[in-house]
């Protein structure tokens, strides 16, 4: 069973180089919108210290510690250099209706109607074609549609989401609509 | 008009002649297609082609808004993991 999910935390940025000499950083949000990691407020890195971002343009961000204060000068801020924030997964506002985080459905364990396990939900596509989940570590990997049909139940808390595989068919034959062509899966 | 409006769409015509083979057989599942340079045809509508980016086949759900574009579009060989903090999607 793959870890809660609010006891993970997500990475949303990453510190870059400095900027002036004023202590200002450039920062790599991982969010779709860098917005979100100056909302989000309290961040942490792996070290636990807190810190919160104000931007200052594009990319372009001030950092503060737990007691509200700036990075002092270039300097501090060079020392900042490839720290990664993270935030815990509660404090992520919770998804409407049947959307689900992609970080909360990587790692669930996929199984079949009958409880088999087919794997982990390894990866999540999404390019605009419709949402696929790509299950590895089982008997066989495949990528699945993230449809009603082939993905009924997603229990994010259980850890686990049902899977009905779709058949992946191939035609071949004479393809001119003259003979005959055969589809097998 | 324009050279590309005059040749219109290219479909590789096997491509053509597959979906249409399973429309005919019922089975509407994933159809594994290697033809990334193929338009997708209004015909595509409804059906989901597995189609391959050189390491596995994505699946492409056909939607009417995807007409006139290629199956490569939507099926990446290179994927970016940057912005994945709180990138959620909806089921289908």
């Amino acid at each position: 069973m793959s870890l809660s999910a609010a006891s993970r935390d997500i990475l949303v940025a990453t510190v870059g180089r400095p900027h002036g000499v004023k202590g200002l950083v450039h920062l790599h949000a991982a969010t779709e919108d860098p917005a979100t990691v100056e909302d989000l407020g309290a961040l942490h890195d792996v070290q636990g210290r807190a810190w919160s971002v104000e931007w200052h343009g594009a990319g372009i961000a001030a950092l503060r510690d737990a007691s509200g204060r700036l990075l002092a000068d270039r300097d501090a801020a060079a020392r900042m250099t490839n720290v990664k924030l993270f935030v815990e997964r509660d404090r992520l506002p919770e998804p409407e209706g049947d959307e689900f985080y992609h970080v909360d459905l990587v790692g669930l364990e996929a199984r079949d109607r009958d409880g088999e396990l087919l794997g982990q939900i390894r990866e999540v596509h999404d390019y605009g074609a419709g949402v696929s989940l790509e299950v590895a570590g089982g008997p066989r990997d495949f990528i699945v549609p993230f449809t009603l049909a082939c993905v009924p139940e997603v229990n994010i808390a259980g850890g686990v989401v049902t899977v009905v595989p779709p058949v992946e068919i191939e035609v071949e034959g004479d393809l001119s609509g003259a003979g005959d062509v055969e589809v097998r899966a | 008009m324009a050279r590309s409006v005059w040749k219109g769409p290219f479909v590789d015509g096997f491509l053509f002649g597959k979906a249409e083979a399973a429309r005919a057989s019922g089975r509407n599942e994933v159809i594994k297609i290697w033809s990334r340079r193929s338009t997708i045809l209004p015909q595509f509508v409804g059906l989901t082609f597995g189609v391959y980016n050189g390491h596995k086949f994505l699946p492409v759900q056909v939607s009417e808004n995807m007409v006139g574009h290629k199956f490569g579009e939507f099926s990446p060989t290179r994927t970016f993991h940057g912005h994945g903090a709180d990138k959620k999607s909806k089921r289908g």
